[in-house]
């Protein structure tokens, strides 16, 4: 519990890292602890699945949460997901990329896969929806709960590997600074 | 002193000509889009090929996806989103003169608009939309693409941009707002009194309201940005054949513009209705209609819930949820042609297409003899769907509850006032697309306490509910338009705002987005519980099909 308040608190006020200049005004990187919830959300195969045994897979995680009606920045964080993935190379199945809907009523895992389509998601990326209730408690546990899907801001979170603290990237990051986040995770492990 | 009072008028006559300059193309629609407006819109170069832009890291986007609508909206005024500001790009604000004071802001004030900024020029804007580079040499923000146009496309857009304008609706007058509620002619007319009760006190409390409020604290020149508080209610009652509407229609807005047409009731048939205001470009916000027209790409129309359509989904996805074992020899449906039972039977054959299903309609007359023949064959193992309005419900009263499971539809048979005989009521359920009874007491406390203060009579209480929300809705939400009163931006907003809603009566939360056409995506199956049958209670959890 006092992880996840911390993480909240940290998610909150994040310090500013210092970092490339040109970068430093569009995103904000800090490290983080999260308690995986103990929920069960729908992935977008329809299958029902523990969020934990989704992220605890040995893969290492790169997370955000998206909805498939967001015309403003999720499709610019959906495209920077394909375009990592596509650049992980031979590392790609050693990641696993997870988009949770914010708009689990509407993102239904058909329209789910439709979005996935679109974005040429490879194997290694899924989408998940579930109820209401699950999808507020996966965002409240990562500190990317806003109150209400029009309040959302872009947030991408990676993990090396289960037990290892998370990297929390806030605002628009480009596929390189991604894979680059991805390298530093993976060397601290 | 001289010179305050000419810049003053000076300030005045510029005002009054924007108004009237801005006013006059919004008359004249333009039969086929403008280059400009396909280039906005759906991201289409005048040449046929798509519109293609790169952002910093070397993302190519292209086409719709490319397209500036899906930030800017259609009606250039942007949004707040999230923490992200998507600033208005409707010509007046793009070249307005820099300002330090709001009060010298001659347009209306939207969330993401910025007044100390220098004015753009044409080569300014290219160089923005070209290269992402402000107008005062500052980048624009990440999310902004670099388009790739040539010089006649970008004349094009830039040219669109400066024909987009935050004023001059056609249902706004100096004194009053316009609006229409459109009834047809099948309406039931209980639910019309009931409706028409709700909508007419409201607008006369608006009305109240406005008059006791004094004038708002704005400067003189800003006095005209001021929107009027009145509100004033047209019913478009409709008669004769639905082939018939459409000239109708076009005749009440000849007469009198509306900024939106407001709740309003619909019977068999709202498909001219939604193509009307599609094509004219009228919002159509929350109509009482069992049987909506399902079009989320269209915009101007936005509804509850996708009504019986939804009850058929419910009723499958429970079968689905319930597992193969429980799962019906058959499903016999009886409906009226003549209703919206029809396509509510058609909509569960389609999502269940490997099930047995028989259809089977009432012809005209007394339902009674005719459902005495048709439930003769129905075996334990079946599954009887109802899709009957409460007189035909009534005449089972005559007949041997069936032994097979049975679900009726909530919305058509009459919701808890369903007139089951009691022999009926313990092998029913009802497909229920609201909130439990028990579950949204308190989201109907406030509704129904306005009523009772107000002597309406309840005759039809979903109905009055949901004409109750979607009034405050457009309350809430003219009240954050900061002037800028047009339909687009209407219905933009209650995008928006909707789901900040507490107060959502008959739903557990209401919610839209661009492309989301329908608030309330679930429902239940529910039975009846008690002694006497006549509680409502959950036969199933929330079901989101």
């Amino acid at each position: 519990m006092l992880t996840l308040i911390c993480a909240v608190l940290l998610g909150a006020a994040p310090p500013v890292l210092a970092g490339d200049p040109a970068t430093a005004d569009r995103v904000v990187t800090t490290t983080a602890d999260y308690t995986v919830p103990n929920i069960r959300l729908v992935r977008d195969d329809g299958t029902t699945v523990s969020l934990a045994e989704e992220m605890n897979d040995g893969r290492a995680v790169v997370l955000n949460f998206i909805f498939t009606t967001c015309s403003s920045f999720c499709p610019l964080s959906s495209q920077t997901f394909a375009q990592f993935q596509r650049k992980l190379g031979a590392d790609r199945g050693r990641v696993h990329l997870m988009s949770i809907s914010i708009d689990p009523e509407q993102d239904t895992p058909a329209r789910l896969r439709e979005y996935a389509h679109k974005y040429h998601a490879g194997p290694g990326w899924q989408h998940y929806t579930g109820t209401l209730e699950a999808s507020r408690a996966a965002q409240r546990a990562f500190g990317a709960y806003q109150g209400d899907k029009m309040s959302h801001a872009p947030l991408t979170l990676v993990r090396s590997a289960d037990g290892k603290s998370w990297r929390r990237i806030e605002g628009f990051v480009t596929p390189d600074e991604l894979l680059s986040e991805y390298h530093q995770a993976l060397a601290s492990k | 002193m001289t010179s305050y009072l000419t810049r003053h008028r000076l300030r005045v006559l510029c005002a009054w000509l924007l108004t009237v300059l801005v006013t006059v193309p919004a008359a004249a629609q333009p039969a086929a889009p403008l280059p400009g407006e396909s280039i906005y819109r759906a991201g289409v170069l005048p040449s046929g090929q798509s519109l293609t832009a790169i952002r910093e890291s070397d993302m190519r986007i292209e086409g719709a996806a490319a397209a500036c609508v899906n930030c800017h909206r259609r009606s250039g005024l942007g949004e707040l989103d999230g923490r992200i500001d998507i600033p208005p790009i409707d010509g007046p604000y793009l070249f307005h003169p820099r300002v330090l004071d709001r009060h010298d802001f001659n347009l209306p004030l939207v969330e993401a608009m910025r007044l100390d900024r220098e004015p753009y020029t044409d080569s300014t804007l290219a160089r923005a939309i070209r290269e992402g580079i402000a107008a005062d040499g500052r980048p624009l923000s990440y999310l902004m693409p670099h388009y790739a146009l040539g010089d006649s496309d970008m004349a094009a857009l830039i040219g669109y941009l400066k024909g987009l304008t935050p004023t001059g609706s056609p249902g706004v007058t100096p004194d009053a707002l316009h609006f229409a509620t459109i009834i047809t002619p099948d309406a039931d007319p209980v639910k019309r009194r009931g409706m028409l009760d709700v909508l007419e006190q409201y607008f006369a409390e608006q009305n109240a309201i406005s008059q006791r409020e004094s004038p708002p604290l704005e400067s003189a020149h800003r006095a005209h940005l001021n929107p009027p508080h009145r509100w004033l209610l047209h019913v478009w009652q409709l008669s004769g054949p639905a082939a018939t509407w459409d000239g109708q229609l076009r005749q009440f807005w000849a007469q009198q513009p509306v900024l939106a047409a407001i709740s309003g009731l619909g019977g068999k048939d709202w498909k001219p209705i939604h193509r009307f205001c599609e094509q004219s470009a009228l919002p159509c916000l929350f109509p009482n209609v069992e049987l909506p027209t399902v079009a989320e790409s269209d915009f101007y129309s936005v509804y509850f819930s996708r009504g019986i359509l939804l009850e058929a989904d419910l009723i499958a996805r429970q079968l689905t949820a319930a597992g193969q074992e429980a799962m019906p020899r058959r499903i016999v449906q009886i409906f009226r042609p003549t209703d919206i039972g029809q396509p509510a039977a058609r909509a569960l054959r389609a999502t269940a297409p490997d099930l047995r299903i028989v259809d089977r309609a009432l012809g005209e007359g007394a339902a009674g003899p005719q459902l005495s023949m048709m439930l003769r064959d129905l075996e334990t193992r079946d599954l009887l769907v109802l899709w009957l309005r409460p007189e035909d419900l009534r005449s089972l009263a005559k007949l041997p509850a069936v032994k097979s499971r049975v679900v009726i539809s909530g919305l058509m048979g009459g919701l808890g006032d369903a007139p089951l005989p009691p022999a009926w009521r313990s092998a029913t359920q009802m497909a229920y697309p609201f909130d439990l009874p028990d579950r949204r007491r308190v989201r109907m406390d406030y509704p129904l306490g306005w009523f009772r203060l107000r002597q309406i009579p309840l005759v039809a209480e979903q109905v009055q509910a949901d004409t109750w929300v979607a009034c405050s809705a457009l309350s809430e939400t003219l009240s954050h338009m900061g002037g800028a009163l047009i339909p687009d931006y209407l219905v933009e907003r209650m995008e928006g705002m909707l789901e900040r809603r507490i107060l959502t009566a008959y739903y557990p939360r209401l919610s839209l987005a661009p492309n989301q056409r329908f608030a309330s995506k679930g429902g239940y199956l529910v039975r009846f519980a008690g002694a006497t049958g006549s509680r409502l209670v959950a036969a199933s959890d929330w079901i989101v099909p």
